[in-house]
């Protein structure tokens, strides 16, 4: 397995190592001098420099709301979508298959689709509803740039978090159930105290699956506004830093180091919860 | 154990199988790639999404590789990404590209540090591409020290445009030399409820909002930055009046008499609303007047054209042009010349004419003398080639605005490098204020911020 392992840490762990050392510098793009300038190592500046940019602040704060209201309804509308599908009905694998169907079109494309068919205030669908019942048009993505983008990411990730609710559902005794309806207790009490109780760990999965992916969420901000106020999350600051526009490699590279920070810090607790859980069943 | 230990043999048997195969498809890939290059003569050129750019993608093959045996592939993509895309081929001495699409802000700084091969020596001494032809404010523009690093292929300014029959039911004359107090008193009379009074631009970018604004912003009196006497700059300046004055101006403006969805409208966008007749007026480049006057416009005939409006100025429109340029790193940097000679060149004018779709008006203008001595384009762009010509000389590109700029020449821009970003940032908010969703005071604090930052 040596060669392999050689093989992950040249292609992962190199690049990251640069990036450190990238981080310690001003390096910047060479079309952003007349004249060619040294790259200099400046230490920590970099570092210093981000936590007195208000810019990346507003953008982490962005990011925050961004993923914590994506995720939240998406698992809201999925649990929804799951206790429906859990039914027999007439055409239950049609209707199954067309509710999946968002999460498995490209995040561009679904970026776009909203853009240009719904949002749009010239051929939008949703300003021609609105002007049809004798309302004003709203220019949704530039009034409400944060709102556009959730929904879209909440339409892409409810599939997904319906799919792991589904099956949380199907995992339920059904023995279980049918006591509690000899029983008398209601739909709603039954769904209040078995079902819900039972799907924690399923909705625990979900928002951290979805939180680790939509954290990430770039190509419905690139596609919708291009960033600005209210929509510039961090990994889209950290493009328009470099690569997007600013060119300025050095501090950028510090920018995803710190996020990368973060990340890890995250993902630990988040891990931790994960394997208490699976603990949880095994005792269970 | 044993059951167990075969089960493991053969699932590192099928990885290996897998990342053979994977090997195997990416080094065909990679051989596939570049065998294409050496034997079927492709080059790549990277260029804008505007309409005349499409009309020439449509007929290189026919008249350019049937001829040369060159094959051009394109990458066409809107403005905003086609600068990022350069910007980093060129940067990075990538080899993505032999020929790419950049304009008077790009050339001379991309030149003067070495990054574009000077087109001089090749220009003059191919007597059919007649270097003396270009027009001098376009050439000068995309020249630095003498040296042409870019070829022209449309040249342009701004002006107004605006339906004739429109203004004259609302009883509104318009000057042939505007000031914005007119045009934006003419707009608020003109508007009503399914037809916006002017078009100006919404969208965040340095050369979508930004060039709109920035002329604007020159005739008011403001700048982005002061400059040192060596001309470097020396303070960012968007918290000074004037800056508030032009972006209040500009602002409601747009929100009072503009066009819907404002914040999401450039070129394209306005082109669109005007041409079906959604909006009166519209401040743009000289470009589009080829398109409004195409013999496949809606609007053909209803124009009139006025200089770009002032306020504390003489003359206000910008000064741009598309054109094609060699990265040093270029692969293939010949054929990429014979290619550009062809599509900046005289021939490729005259057999555009009868061949694009909107006519002789719509072929790329701005670039040759002698295009405005062809009998039909004359014919057909008569409501606008002279005020176009006029507008590219009136262009104040050496003191766009009341005081000294730092950088190399420029109206619609700065002429340093941090103003891609700085533009391109401020304009976001300046947008968000467009759309209403922020206040004035506090994009200009933020901008000031970015712009003073830039420059540290």
């Amino acid at each position: 397995m040596l060669p392999a392992l050689l093989y992950v840490v040249a292609i992962t762990q190199l690049p990251f190592l640069v990036s450190i050392y990238y981080s310690l510098t001003n390096l910047k793009d060479k079309t952003q001098s007349l004249t060619p300038e040294p790259t200099k190592f400046v230490g920590f500046q970099n570092y210093r420099q981000i936590f007195s940019d208000p810019f990346f602040r507003e953008a982490m704060w962005t990011s925050v709301k961004m993923t914590v209201l994506a995720v939240l309804l998406s698992l809201i509308i999925g649990t929804a979508f799951a206790l429906l599908l859990d039914r027999k009905f007439f055409g239950q694998g049609i209707i199954r298959t067309l509710l999946i169907t968002p999460f498995l079109l490209m995040p561009v494309v679904a970026a776009l689709i909203w853009k240009q068919q719904m949002f749009s205030s010239l051929f939008g669908v949703l300003n021609k509803a609105l002007n049809f019942l004798g309302l004003n048009s709203i220019a949704f993505i530039s009034d409400h740039p944060l709102a556009s983008i959730v929904t879209v990411l909440v339409w892409q990730w409810t599939p997904f978090m319906m799919l792991i609710i589904l099956a949380g559902l199907q995992s339920q005794p059904s023995d279980i159930l049918e006591a509690a309806n000899v029983d008398g207790a209601s739909g709603v009490g039954i769904f209040r105290q078995l079902t819900l109780p039972h799907l924690r760990p399923y909705l625990e999965l979900g928002a951290l699956l979805g939180s680790i992916f939509i954290v990430q969420a770039f190509d419905a901000i690139d596609v919708m506004t291009g960033g600005g106020p209210g929509s510039t999350n961090v990994p889209y600051f950290v493009y328009q830093e470099s690569i997007g526009g600013g060119f300025r490699y050095g501090s950028a590279s510090a920018y995803a180091i710190v996020v990368v920070i973060f990340s890890i810090v995250i993902a630990t607790f988040a891990l931790r919860l994960l394997s208490s859980l699976f603990k949880d069943e095994e005792r269970g | 154990m044993h059951e167990a230990r075969t089960g493991s043999v053969r699932s590192r048997r099928t990885l290996v199988v897998v990342l053979i195969t994977a090997a195997a498809v990416i080094g065909a890939t990679f051989a596939g790639a570049a065998s294409g290059r050496s034997t079927a003569k492709t080059i790549s050129v990277a260029i804008v999404a505007n309409g005349q750019m499409q009309d020439i993608a449509k007929l290189t093959p026919s008249l350019f590789t049937a001829k040369s045996g060159i094959k051009v592939k394109y990458t066409i993509l809107d403005e905003g990404k086609l600068r990022q895309v350069t910007t980093r081929d060129v940067g990075s001495g990538g080899k993505a590209f032999d020929a790419v699409m950049i304009g008077p802000y790009e050339a001379p700084q991309f030149g003067v540090a070495g990054l574009l091969k000077d087109l001089t020596p090749l220009a003059k001494g191919d007597r059919t591409y007649s270097y003396n032809d270009l027009i001098p404010a376009v050439r000068n523009a995309l020249s630095a020290n003498g040296h042409l690093y870019a070829a022209p292929f449309y040249g342009e300014s701004s002006f107004l445009m605006y339906r004739k029959d429109i203004l004259a039911k609302n009883g509104v004359k318009m000057p042939l030399h505007p000031t914005w107090q007119q045009v934006a008193a003419a707009a608020r009379k003109i508007k009503t409820s399914s037809m916006a009074g002017i078009c100006l631009r919404g969208k965040p970018g340095w050369g979508d909002l930004g060039a709109a604004f920035t002329t604007v912003l020159n005739t008011f009196g403001g700048t982005w930055w002061s400059a040192k006497p060596n001309g470097k700059p020396d303070k960012a300046q968007v918290d000074q009046p004037a800056f508030k004055d032009a972006l209040d101006f500009y602002s409601t403006l747009v929100q009072d008499a503009g066009e819907k969805d404002a914040a999401n409208s450039s070129f394209n966008e306005c082109l669109t609303q005007y041409q079906a007749g959604k909006v009166a007026m519209w401040y743009d480049a000289t470009v589009a007047a080829g398109t409004l006057e195409a013999s496949d416009s809606p609007v053909k005939g209803k124009n009139g054209f006025a200089f770009a409006p002032v306020f504390k100025t003489k003359s206000s429109g910008w000064l741009w042009s598309w054109a094609l340029a060699i990265p040093k790193s270029s692969p293939d940097p010949s054929d990429a010349w014979k290619y550009i000679a062809w599509a900046t060149g005289k021939q490729y004018l005259r057999a555009a004419g009868p061949r694009v779709k909107g006519g002789w008006a719509s072929i790329p203008p701005g670039t040759r003398v002698s295009t405005y001595r062809i009998p039909q384009y004359k014919k057909a762009a008569k409501a606008f080639a002279a005020i176009t010509l006029a507008a590219m000389k009136a262009a104040p590109i050496n003191n766009p605005g009341t005081t000294k700029r730092p950088g190399l020449p420029g109206v619609q821009y700065v002429g340093i490098p941090q103003f891609q970003d700085v533009g391109n940032r401020c304009t976001q908010l300046i947008s968000a204020v467009i759309a209403g969703s922020m206040k004035d005071t506090a994009a200009i604090s933020q901008c000031q911020q970015i712009a003073a930052q830039a420059i540290k």
